[in-house]
């Protein structure tokens, strides 16, 4: 079956999603599932009443088309129902109550299911919606384990003068090269915003979930075309000869993958 | 469609205004001409002859596929023994790299493949790395573009061959080709380019460019699918891959599809008359689409290399949005464009072409393809336009990674 092959309720539920948008105030918790590098990301907003039954639901979904539907399908299907039962509503109900997913796409019925799942267990274990956007429980879409993140850089003297960076006094030796940056505080992020005029990809790779910046060089960076990469520990410079790729560890998803990089920056 | 027992193919153009439809996915299959389907058509009735039969039956095909071959070779700058005809370019390239590989194994067992490759070049990496060579890639730079200088510092002494393609299917960067093969001319490292997605858009001519091996596919040059050739330079030795009664010199056997190769042929005169216009209108459109999505909608890139690409490829990244969730808005619309997003591929990774680039895997979900054709028009842009900026706003109020998401209710 091809992706594209949605049931017309499936198509329905993408073209007019229920429920939309976020939940604020008194007895609201929220569940977060997936994460942007496997393409989808899912927050389900709830706010739960006396009786302990679910009293208002919203959701925001970054992703393909089924998995907002299944997020809009969820929503309809526990609304007012108490949070026991919801805790119930499985993977499978989510698709059967879109009368079908296509079997590549049952990845994001299972998204959905979680998203609730993991809302209902913030609440009764009294976290927070900060915290819980904070430490998504994920399903992995790169099932490869990471090894335990080394803290030193394997391949840092071999690339000296080879694609690494301790200092760069010209912007210009980097024009037009995929510049990564780590982060080590402002100065290093005042250089990737610098960067951006000598090139059109500049990464600030942080081991934090933000860059440890000031807030006036946070906002600089919001503005500039700089990407941040967090939750990323770099493992190690690899290459033919020159710096081509660096080993990442996805801190979050607890996964390895490679970076393809022409220059990395690591400010003394 | 028939008229008075006459068969006349629709017009593409027509038949796409007619649904309603915007096509800018030429890149993914081009309609065939109408002037190559009237073509065509004796050699399925009339002419249908095989051409290594001996009677008059058989001659008038052997007389029609020779100058169908003539006439392909002509367009490619070749020499007509230098035209192999197969089912496509994936059967053209598998003569070309496995065929290659495994007819010079004796020279060496390494083969270098670009990064930039279609899936189909890069599985057969994988095949020859089972087979027992040694296979690298040579790195892309952030536009997509093979280094040459990195592409060089790979070849050892057991190099016997180099595949890259002369445009990328999905960016539409364009390789240094000329360049990689004058650098390889007289080493005795062949090089293989898959030309598919530049055919009909840029010039490909193999009496300027020393190639050994092109692979080709006559869809791309509005021909009928199911058709392709592969370009194997005088003097290149390359074991076939399809065996059976030795048609095509041994290299490709199994009896010609004629009516395919006329159609290609026919194709190929066409482009050679309408190309430069062609070509001129199709970029202004491009141009057209690219300026109007960079200026009107924010937090939007442009992949792939500014001026070296191909004249025909659009392709851009929004942030915060779901590449498949895009083409299916489109498609509500009446827009047909393509993406490199996991959730449309069946193997669920991202484009490898973006992430080779340097793109990170959540960038590359967010991209979508416009390549426009021959039956494209300039209100195609406005259409596009009419549906575009309001699709990536609504998928952006739905999504939790854009900065200005829809506020939260009390």
């Amino acid at each position: 079956m091809k992706s594209t092959q949605y049931t017309d309720k499936t198509l329905d539920h993408f073209r007019n999603p229920r429920n939309v948008g976020t939940l604020e105030g008194e007895n609201v918790a929220v569940g977060r599932v997936g994460n942007p590098t496997c393409g989808d990301l899912m927050d389900i907003y709830i706010r739960v009443g006396d009786d302990d039954t679910i009293q208002d639901i919203k959701f925001q979904t970054f992703g393909c088309g089924s998995a907002v539907a299944t997020s809009s399908m969820i929503t309809e299907l526990v609304q007012g129902m108490k949070l026991d039962d919801a805790l119930k509503v499985s993977r499978g109900d989510v698709a059967d109550a879109l009368e079908g997913l296509p079997p590549i796409k049952m990845h994001c019925s299972n998204l959905a299911a979680d998203a609730l799942h993991e809302a209902i267990k913030n609440w009764r274990e009294g976290v927070s919606p900060e915290d819980a956007k904070k430490t998504p429980g994920g399903t992995a879409c790169h099932p490869i384990p990471a090894a335990v993140a080394e803290v030193e850089i394997k391949g840092l003297d071999a690339y000296e003068g080879k694609g690494l960076y301790r200092t760069l006094d010209h912007l210009d030796d980097v024009a037009d090269e995929r510049v990564v940056v780590l982060d080590t505080g402002d100065e290093a992020a005042q250089l990737a915003i610098d960067l951006t005029e000598h090139t059109g990809r500049v990464v600030l790779m942080t081991t934090g979930k933000e860059p440890s910046v000031s807030p006036a060089v946070r906002s600089a960076l919001r503005l500039s075309d700089v990407k941040v990469l967090a939750e990323a520990q770099p493992l190690e410079l690899l290459g033919e000869g020159e710096l081509e790729r660096i080993r990442v560890h996805d801190l979050n998803e607890d996964e390895e993958y490679e970076l393809t990089a022409d220059a990395f920056v690591v400010l003394e | 469609m028939t008229d008075g027992g006459n068969v006349k193919a629709t017009d593409p153009g027509e038949a796409l205004r007619s649904a309603g439809v915007v096509y800018a996915d030429y890149q993914s299959a081009k309609p065939v001409d109408p002037r190559v389907v009237e073509a065509m058509l004796p050699y399925f009735t009339e002419k249908f002859g095989n051409a290594a039969s001996l009677h008059g039956v058989g001659d008038v095909a052997t007389q029609a596929l020779e100058e169908a071959r003539a006439r392909v070779a002509a367009f490619f700058g070749a020499d007509p023994r230098e035209i192999v005809f197969t089912s496509g370019a994936t059967e053209a390239s598998n003569l070309a790299v496995a065929g290659y590989a495994l007819r010079n194994r004796r020279k060496g067992d390494h083969v270098i493949i670009s990064e930039a490759e279609h899936i189909s070049v890069l599985t057969l990496g994988k095949y020859l790395e089972k087979q027992g060579f040694r296979v690298t890639r040579a790195p892309i730079d952030l536009y997509g573009r093979v280094n040459p200088k990195k592409l060089r510092a790979r070849i050892t002494d057991e190099t016997i061959l180099v595949s890259l393609q002369w445009a990328s299917n999905e960016i539409g960067t364009v390789q240094p080709v000329a360049e990689i093969a004058e650098m390889l001319d007289g080493t005795g490292i062949a090089l293989h380019s898959d030309a598919v997605a530049a055919e009909g858009l840029l010039p490909i001519d193999t009496s300027a460019v020393p190639v050994s091996l092109l692979s080709l596919s006559s869809n791309d040059l509005y021909g009928p699918r199911g058709i392709g050739a592969l370009y194997v330079r005088k003097g290149v030795q390359v074991a076939p891959q399809l065996l059976g009664g030795g048609q095509e010199r041994g290299l490709r056997s199994g009896s010609e599809d004629l009516a395919g190769i006329v159609g290609f042929a026919a194709a190929a005169d066409i482009m050679a008359a309408e190309m430069p216009a062609e070509v001129e209108r199709i970029r202004a459109i491009r141009d057209r689409l690219v300026e109007r999505v960079l200026s009107e909608i924010p937090d939007v890139h442009l992949n792939g290399h500014p001026e070296q690409r191909l004249p025909n490829n659009a392709h851009f990244r929004f942030e915060a949005v779901e590449g498949e969730a895009m083409v299916l808005s489109l498609r509500d619309a009446g827009i047909a464009a393509s993406t490199g997003s996991a959730c449309s591929s069946k193997t669920l990774e991202p484009s490898h072409t973006l992430i080779s680039c340097g793109l990170l895997h959540e960038e590359a979900h967010g991209s979508l393809e416009f390549t426009f054709g021959r039956w494209s028009r300039m209100e195609d842009v406005d259409r596009i336009m009419e549906a575009l900026p309001g699709v990536i706003r609504r998928l952006r109020s739905l999504s939790p990674l854009y900065k200005t998401s829809a506020p939260a209710e009390p």
